[in-house]
């Protein structure tokens, strides 16, 4: 799918290129939001301001480029929501939440994912549940990650962003995005095996 | 040993990609599924978005593409001076003409003035006798 940032001898975006990507994204840019604000109406207006801003400011740069820029420019836009809400501190908190990692944890790690490997021998996931159940539990669990976590996790195998661009988005190093990304695994495939589904 | 703490590492690695691949083709699954009012929001959002970038592009000037010959394009090479000299002599001569007109229309004012001037200092009757009261009457007799 991918695209990475480079300098300006590239083409630049289209009108078309911008609808389009625009049109690719915003979905998964207002869940990314919700997951992250737990307010639709917030999440729009997010949503609606990193575009602007994007058009505005940045729509003369190359297609291949507005991916990251737009990923930067929504993290931005949150965090700015979370200043104009007086709930940073909440935000800090949660983005100093790092589990302690180790050799045993990997192992723990390990078995949660082969259990929750579908080519795996283990239980099949209670079948009560409805297609959208199962949906809204995973989408609950990854609401639930930590602030920063769930920003690598998505950004990695959601928006399908490499390791140093997700770093480039977020702003820290590529071994704290694996260390976001690592932790965000594991801690989904413990909730989600718990409530004995596979995603 | 280190071969086997390696083998594990990529093992751990690949089901960590394998499974975040899953989740997240289950969170674009819900992302298909939003509430009609909600995509509709997004689509004005979007919208208004590119209609901001396109006014911003017509306020800025682009590069145009003009023919180089046949098959090919290139972008037209930016206006040399005599060109630039070239689009604002109309103007000058606008303007010239202007003033030109307006000298023209000064010297014929003095020159009617003059002659009138001529006239009446050439005459018999003295200048002066037009202020005198009685002979502005006596030339608005109807018949003398």
């Amino acid at each position: 799918m991918h695209r990475s940032a480079s300098g300006h001898s590239k083409p630049l975006a289209t009108e078309q290129e911008l609808a389009e990507f625009l049109k690719s994204t915003e979905k998964r840019a207002f869940k990314r939001t919700a997951y992250a604000v737990r307010d639709e109406d917030a999440a729009l207006d997010i949503v609606q301001d990193a575009m602007i801003r994007l058009a505005e400011k940045y729509a003369d740069r190359p297609a291949a480029e507005l991916p990251l820029i737009f990923g930067r420019i929504l993290s931005n836009a949150t965090m700015d929501w979370f200043r104009r809400q007086k709930v940073r501190q909440a935000v800090v908190r949660n983005f100093s939440e790092l589990d302690a990692g180790g050799e045993d944890g990997d192992m723990d790690l390990l078995e949660a994912l082969e259990a929750a490997d579908p080519g795996s021998s283990a239980p099949e996931p209670d079948d009560s549940l409805s297609r959208g159940q199962t949906l809204a539990l995973i989408e609950n669990e990854v609401a639930a990650l930590p602030a920063r976590q769930r920003e690598a996790f998505l950004l990695r195998y959601w928006e399908e962003l490499d390791t140093a661009e997700t770093a480039m988005v977020m702003g820290c190093t590529e071994g704290s995005v694996k260390t976001h990304c690592s932790r965000a695994v594991h801690a989904l495939a413990k909730a989600l095996a718990a409530k004995g589904l596979k995603p | 040993m280190m071969g086997t703490r390696q083998h594990y590492k990529a093992e751990l690695d690949a089901l960590q990609a394998r499974f975040g691949l899953r989740v997240a083709s289950r969170l674009s699954q819900a992302s298909e599924e939003l509430p009609h009012d909600l995509t509709e929001r997004l689509r004005v959002a979007r919208e208004q978005a590119v209609a901001r970038a396109r006014g911003l592009r017509e306020l800025s000037p682009v590069p145009v593409a003009v023919a180089a010959g046949p098959g090919s394009l290139a972008l037209a090479p930016p206006p040399s001076w005599w060109l630039r000299l070239a689009s604002a002599l109309p103007l000058l001569l606008l303007v010239a003409g202007l003033l030109l007109i307006q000298q023209l229309h000064l010297r014929e004012d003095i020159h009617a003035a003059a002659e009138v001037d001529a006239a009446l200092l050439a005459d018999d009757l003295p200048p002066e006798a037009y202020g005198d009261p009685g002979f502005v009457a006596f030339l608005k007799q109807p018949e003398r």
